[in-house]
Parts: C-alpha cells; structure tokens; sequence
C-alpha cells in the first residue's frame, strides 16, 4: 500500500521535487497512522507492544518511541483509554481499549478511507478501454 | 571487564554495566526535552522507561547476565530517537525488501537523514576536521589538508571550532543527547552562524556577533586610519572598507555558514541546545583525539606518497571510466551551487553593510562638524527664526537618524526585537519634518548673502615705496587655535565675540612708476545693498609697512550684530620693473595662491597682469593658472613675472640649465664659506695649541715627562685636523669641477 522511496535528502535542496515527494508523503503516512492504531484497537484490548507486532505484519513499521505519544494524545482526547493488568513478572502492564467517542470517531474515519481507497483505486487504476470507440 | 551496576528501574532490579548506564541516561534525557512541549510528557517518558525495563528484563530472561552496551543500543534502536521520529514523521511503512533487520534499518535510517558534517574519525590527522569536510564535500582529504594549510593564519580558528564543536563519527552513535553546532535560522541575522554558536556554547548571542565585529571596531578605534572627516574623497575608499570588515571574522564567517547545517527539525533544534558543553568536554574530546598523532600523520604521509606513485599509472584506467556516480556527482552540484549562493549572500550583505556604515559614517562626521561650528553661529545667523532653523537640521537632519541607526544596529546584534512602532515613527517623522526646515534655512540664508556692495578702489599709501624688496607676510597672531581635524576657514581664529576673517585675495600687476604701490577694494555681502555698503565702510583694513617688510592686518574684525556676509578684500600690488617682492606663508598654510598667466599675455588688460589668489574665494580657477610658490622670491621683468635668479615663473627648475647653474653657483657660495670657516677654525686651533706649548714650556722640569707627552697629543690632533681640512678641501675642489 505504501511504497516508500528512500532517496538521498540533501541539506540545501533548490526547490527540489524530491522534497516534495517527500512532504506528501509523511502526509500520507501521518494521516493515516491514527486510523490503523484506532483500528487495532477497535479489535479489542491491547498492549502497545502487541500494536506495533501486529502493525509489523501488516509490513507497516513504527517507533515505539513515536507510538507511546500518540496513544497518550488520544487517550487525552478521549478516544482511548487504558486499564492495568498484572502481568505474570514485574509490575502491572497498561493496556488501551476504546472509548465510546473512541467507536464513534473510528466509524467515521472507517467511512472516509473507504471512500477514500476507493477514489484512490479508480483514479489509478489504468482507463478501461470504452466499448462504444 | 566492565563495571555492572543494579538499577532499580521502574519497578524492576536491572544489572546494567555503568556506560550502558550513562547512555540510558542519555537518550531518556533527550527524550525528556524532545516531548518538553507536550502536554503529557511525564506520561509519556513513563511509558517509555516501562517498556524500556521490559525490554530489559526480556534480554535477562533470555539468560543475559546484564545489559550491556550492545542490548542497550538494539533497545533504543528498536524505539527510536528523537531525530528518528521526526525523519519518519508519523511511521514508516516498509517493502518487504526491507527486512527487520535492525541494523539494516538504522542504516536506512542514516541514508534518508540530512548529510551531516562529522569529523571523520577513521581518516584523521589531529581532529578529523579536514577529514571530515572531505567526507562531506566528497572531495580528497588531501585537497581539503592542503587548502587548510595554506590558510593557515586564517583557518587556525575555524578549525579549533569545528574540532569542539563538530560531533566524531564515533561518538554519534552512541549519544542521543549531545550538543551539536547548527546555524540557528530561527534567530539569524545574516546566516544564523552567530546565534548557532550562541547556542552551543550557551553564551548571549551578542558576545558572539562581537567576537566577530570586534577585529574591525578595535580597526575603527585606530583614529589613525579613520579619516572621519576625509570620507567622501575616494582615495580613503578602500580603507574604508579595511577597518569595516575584519577578511579573516568574514572569511571564519563564511566557512562556518558553508559548512554547518541549519538546525530545521526539532530533533536539530535539540541537538543544538543539547548538553552543556564545558571545558572539561572539551579537553577530553581534544585529549583523545591526539593520542597517537604522530603515527597517524607518519601513516599519512606515506599513503599520500603511494596514492603519488600510483595515480599517473591510475589515471589511464580512471580516465577510461571517469564518469562519477550521479549522486556524486549531484552532491557536488548542489554543494557548488549552495557555494554560490551563501558566497552571492555574504556579497551583498557585505555591500549593504558597507552602504549603511559609509551613511552613518557621512551622517556622523556631517554631525560633527556642523555641531562643532556651532560657536560660529552667531557670527553668521541672525538671530530668531534662522538660528531655530539651524538647530533643528542638525538635530533632526543628522542625530536623529545617526541615533536611529545606532540603535537599530545594536537590536538586531543583540537580539532585541524590533522598536515599537512609536518609537520608529517618531524618529521617522522628525526626520521627515527636517525637510521643511532646510529650504527654509537656505532661503533665508542665501537671501541675507543676496546683495553686494558697489566696489571701490582705495589707495594706500606706503612708507617707503620706494624700496628695491618687498615681503608681504601676515602679522603674528596673538593665539592660533587651529585644530588639527577641524579647519575653520576662513575663520581663522575667534575670541568671545570677534571673529578674524581673512578673507583675502592679492593680485599682482605691474607698476607704471618705479615705485610699489598699494591698492584695495573692500568688498561685502548683504540682504540689501545699503547693508552691504555699511558692512563693506566698516572693514578696517590695515597694513603695516616697516622698511622691506609689509606686515597684514591679522583678518577682518566681524562682530556678532554685524555677521559674517563674505566681508572680504582684494588687495593689488603694483610691482615696479626690476623689483622683487615674496610673499611668505607665514600663517597662510592653508591658502593656495595661484598665477594667473592668461592675465599676464594680456599685458594691456586692466589690472589683471597676475593675480595671486589670497584665499579660496569666489574668484573663478583659471586653468592656465600655476601654482605660486610662497617664500619665493619673483622679480618684476618687463615680459612678465620671473623667479629671482632668471627663471621664468611658469617653468620648472629642476629641468632649467639656467636653474642648475644658479644652484651650482649657490653651491660654490657656500662651498666658499665653508672653506672660510673651516680656515678659521684651523687658525684658532693652531692658536690653541700655541698657547698650550707656552703654557707648558713655563712649567717645571720636573713635569717634562708628561708634557711631552701631552705635547705630542696636541699636535696629533692639530695634525688630524689639518689632514680633514684637506679632504675637505678635495672634496669641495672636485665638486666644483
């Protein structure tokens, strides 16, 4: 779904495209990095660990270090919101659910990329040859 | 062996080796400062150390003993560091292709950064300074090394900085806290070159931005090179600019702008404040780096020697595949190219800085010289509207933008954000508002000039004009009070309320009679002629003749109810034929006098045979004009004035056989003299020393050793002398010759 290009960014770039490709990109990504965690969740009670495992086999790579600051941006937006469960060494471990507002919002963004995807699909697939021609 | 010490760490007890220690002390700090915006930091970091303490425990599991440095990195790596999350920018999605490898993924991860500018730790000499600027520029190290010696006295300074302030290759890795040099664009004032090294070195910005101003304000402070008040004549240009900018603070300027990174992401903007950086750091950095240097620059030097040997056999082969990789290649471009334009930027802001300092340069000495006639004031304006009038341009005119300008400097150096509006409209407006004053200035001004009296010629009357020389010098001043940076003419000196004006001209013409004469025109200016006509009645002009000397009046007396309105004299001296007659630059220093010889073909012409300028007065430059020579004798011929001694006024003696006789023949007058005194001399000797001999031929026999002995000396001496009379006399013999 992603194709990701790994090109050479130069500090001082003269209106470069590259740098472009580059912006839409993270764009892209950043748009729809909130939707897949969403969506993990929505399946039911996660640890964030098991969010990146699972992100990971769906070849999509992410940070921890960028996860923790995104589930905590939610959760304080109140889409997500956590529980502690004791884990079998050490302490208690945090594992995130949805919220209702969470479910809502997640239909939402669910409608929209389909929608989107859709678009996306058709607009790049190649032209259908027209029967009447 | 490696130190391990037990942490407790978020609820677990973890044995980790100390460095491992230190760098989750590290990257947990930077992490710290990274997500310092965010409303929920602590929970974050939290968060984070939980999953960290897991990891760690996993590892222990597994049957690690510690965690050590290797787990450690694999842990951090596998969460990220700041810089990673703002290069990813969200998450990173990956083709298959792009295993999980970790280390293939930082990698990667290094590919898609920013190229940095490290100092290469591989390839280095001393810091890996050089080393690294090859690295970056793609360029050999040999090249870089050698252009670096080359500027040397120059170089020294920039590469003392990159040193401390460039990260190794080595240590990068592994530190995700250290401080780093970036130009901070976010606080430039040219580059950003200042305030990065502000940054880094965490001092006030203004320190810095003096650190490279101060080479040209210590120039400035030089008076000896600062012709305050010479500026506008070209020849001081190019010094102008010298004491301006310091080469050596803008060419340190320049590389540092080409070389360092401009701090655009957070991650940057971090690295840049960073940890502190204190001298301890900074003799360790340099401590390691130095060990083994000399087997370095042994190796060096002899790999160079080789790379020597085998390039003329390599450059065959290479010439036959000499196209560069297109990366290579566009790094280069973009580096050429990013050359350009900083070099393009340094020019013109070097332009305007020399602009605005030459305006505020002009603007202050203009300031300084009319604040310093203000004395002069009451002698020239009325009183009223056009002393209000004067007051007003200077301060509005002149200080008031000098002081604007300052000030506006001095924010920009220091950082302070801009004056508010207010303040820059008043200075604006008050500056507009002398616009209207200076029309009204000059008009009233010119008007009270506007008129000139109708001239008449006066005799005067000399002692004794019948005298063969006549020198015509200024009498002595009481008091000269002529500044040596501010020249008053034609105010040549003024007490409390009288101001001497020598504003006079001499004109030399020739005399129909055998004997000198005197006459002159008092001449001056006023709003109305009948003003002009009583300021002109009141010039009380005096000369003084004592036998060949002809003494003038020390200057036209002006008051202050009656002003200065270009009172001034022309005096002419008729010069009989045959006569001579000097004028003396006694106290004249200043004025040039000039012949004018058209006057002098048009013999028939009224008055106008010669004239000698007295002053720079409004009398037209005639281009045929020659310099007059003060303290020259001229001697009236019936062709024209001529030097004392047949030289023709116009001509140079230097190339004039008749000149070079005249000196030959003053040359044996002295010659002669010489001769005389040296005869004298030689007689009273001779004297001497027959008074000496009959001295001691009184005294006894008993003293008749000694005195023999001092006998002998006398005439040793007497001997010595007569032998150097004799040289001399040679010497003068041949000269003659």
């Amino acid at each position: 779904m992603f194709c990701i290009v790994l090109n050479k960014s130069p500090i001082f770039v003269f209106q470069s495209t590259s740098m472009d490709i580059q912006n839409t990109q993270s764009q892209m990504r950043k748009g729809v990095l909130e939707f897949c965690i969403l969506s993990i969740i929505n399946r039911g009670e996660v640890y964030p660990s098991d969010i990146i495992d699972q992100m990971k086999a769906a070849n999509l790579h992410i940070l921890e270090g960028t996860l923790y600051p995104l589930l905590t941006r939610l959760k304080n937006a109140g889409l997500l919101n956590y529980r502690w469960v004791e884990s079998v060494s050490g302490p208690p471990r945090k594992y995130f659910v949805m919220t209702d507002a969470g479910k809502e919002a997640f239909s939402v963004l669910l409608q929209t990329w389909n929608d989107m995807a859709n678009a996306v699909s058709l607009l790049t697939q190649p032209p259908t040859p027209n029967p009447e021609a | 062996m490696k130190k391990v010490i037990n942490i407790n760490f978020q609820g677990r007890i973890l044995p980790i080796e100390e460095a491992s220690y230190e760098t989750l002390q590290q990257y947990i700090e930077s992490l710290r400062q990274y997500f310092d915006a965010e409303e929920g930091r602590d929970e974050i970091i939290n968060d984070i150390e939980c999953r960290i303490a897991e990891l760690c425990d996993d590892r222990l599991k597994k049957g690690a003993v510690c965690i050590t440095e290797d787990d450690m990195r694999l842990i951090i790596e596998s969460i990220g560091r700041p810089a990673d999350f703002e290069a990813q920018d969200g998450f990173e999605a990956s083709t298959s292709a792009n295993a999980s490898n970790t280390s293939q993924q930082k990698f990667s991860d290094n590919d898609e950064n920013p190229k940095r500018l490290y100092r290469d730790e591989q390839n280095k000499l001393i810091g890996g300074v050089c080393a690294g600027i090859a690295n970056y520029l793609k360029l050999d190290p040999l090249l870089v090394r050698v252009l670096w010696v080359l500027l040397f006295g120059i170089s020294f300074f920039a590469y003392v900085l990159l040193w401390i302030a460039v990260p190794n290759t080595s240590t990068t890795q592994i530190g995700g806290a250290r401080k780093r040099l970036f130009r901070d664009i976010d606080n430039k004032v040219i580059g950003g070159v200042c305030a990065g090294l502000s940054k880094y070195f965490d001092v006030k910005v203004i320190y810095i931005r003096l650190l490279f101003l101060v080479p040209s304000i210590l120039l400035v402070l030089n008076w000896n090179h600062f012709h305050l008040f010479q500026f506008w004549e070209f020849d001081d240009f190019p010094n102008f600019i010298e004491l301006t900018f310091s080469p050596s603070a803008v060419f340190v300027y320049i590389v540092l702008w080409l070389v360092l990174p401009e701090a655009k992401t957070t991650a940057d903007k971090l690295e840049m404040r960073g940890e502190k950086v204190d001298i301890n750091s900074i003799k360790n950095t340099i401590q390691t780096d130095m060990e083994g240097f000399g087997k370095r620059a042994q190796s060096w030097g002899s790999s160079v020697y080789n790379k020597a040997k085998t390039s003329e056999a390599q450059t065959a082969s290479t010439a036959a595949n000499a196209a560069p990789e297109p990366a290579q290649r566009g790094g280069c471009l973009q580096f050429a190219g990013r050359t350009i334009t900083i070099l393009f930027k340094a020019f013109v802001y070097f332009v305007l800085g020399v602009i605005t300092i030459s305006i505020l340069a002009a603007l202050f000495g203009v300031g300084i010289a009319t604040t310093g006639l203000l004395p002069l004031r009451r002698f020239i304006l009325e009183d009223g509207a056009h002393n209000w009038y004067a007051y007003a341009i200077i301060v509005f005119f002149i200080w008031v933008p000098v002081i604007g300008i300052v000030t506006a400097i001095i924010r920009k150096i220091a950082g302070i954000k801009k004056a508010n509006a207010w303040v820059r409209g008043g200075f604006w407006s008050l500056w507009a508002l002398s616009w209207i004053f200076i029309p009204l200035f000059f008009a009233t001004l010119t008007k009270s000039f506007s008129k000139q009296n109708e001239p008449q010629e006066e005799v005067y009357q000399l002692a004794n004009a019948k005298v063969n020389y006549l020198e015509i010098s200024a009498q002595q001043k009481l008091k000269y009070y002529n500044h040596y940076w501010l020249k008053l003419e034609p105010f040549n000196f003024f007490d409390s309320d009288t101001v001497y004006v020598r504003n006079l001209r001499i004109r030399i013409v020739k005399a129909s009679s055998d004997s000198f004469e005197v006459k002159y025109v008092r001449i001056s200016n006023g709003k109305t002629v009948a003003e002009a006509e009583r300021l002109a009645s009141k010039i009380n002009f005096d000369l003084n003749q004592q036998d060949s000397s002809l003494y003038l009046d020390k200057g036209i007396a002006i008051n202050k109810t009656d002003k200065f309105r270009n009172q001034h004299v022309i005096m002419t001296l008729a010069v009989p034929v045959g006569k001579r007659f000097k004028i003396t630059n006694r106290a004249w220093e200043q004025v040039r006098v000039s012949v004018d010889k058209r006057g002098f073909r048009s013999q028939t012409g009224p008055n106008i045979d010669f004239a000698f300028d007295g002053d720079n007065s409004n009398w037209y430059n005639d281009e045929d004009a020659f310099d007059y020579d003060y303290d020259v004798e001229y001697i009236m011929t019936p062709t024209g004035l001529e030097r004392v001694g047949g030289v023709k006024a116009s001509e140079d003696d230097k190339e004039n056989p008749e000149a070079l006789k005249n000196r030959l023949e003053e040359l044996k007058r002295e010659s002669e003299q010489i001769e005389n005194d040296l005869k004298k001399t030689w007689e009273q000797k001779q004297k001497e020393a027959d008074d000496i001999k009959k001295q001691l031929d009184k005294k006894g026999d008993n003293l008749n050793r000694n005195s023999t002995k001092k006998e002998s000396s006398v005439s040793d001496t007497v001997k010595a002398f007569a032998f150097g009379f004799d040289a001399i006399k040679l010497l003068v013999s041949r000269f003659q010759s």
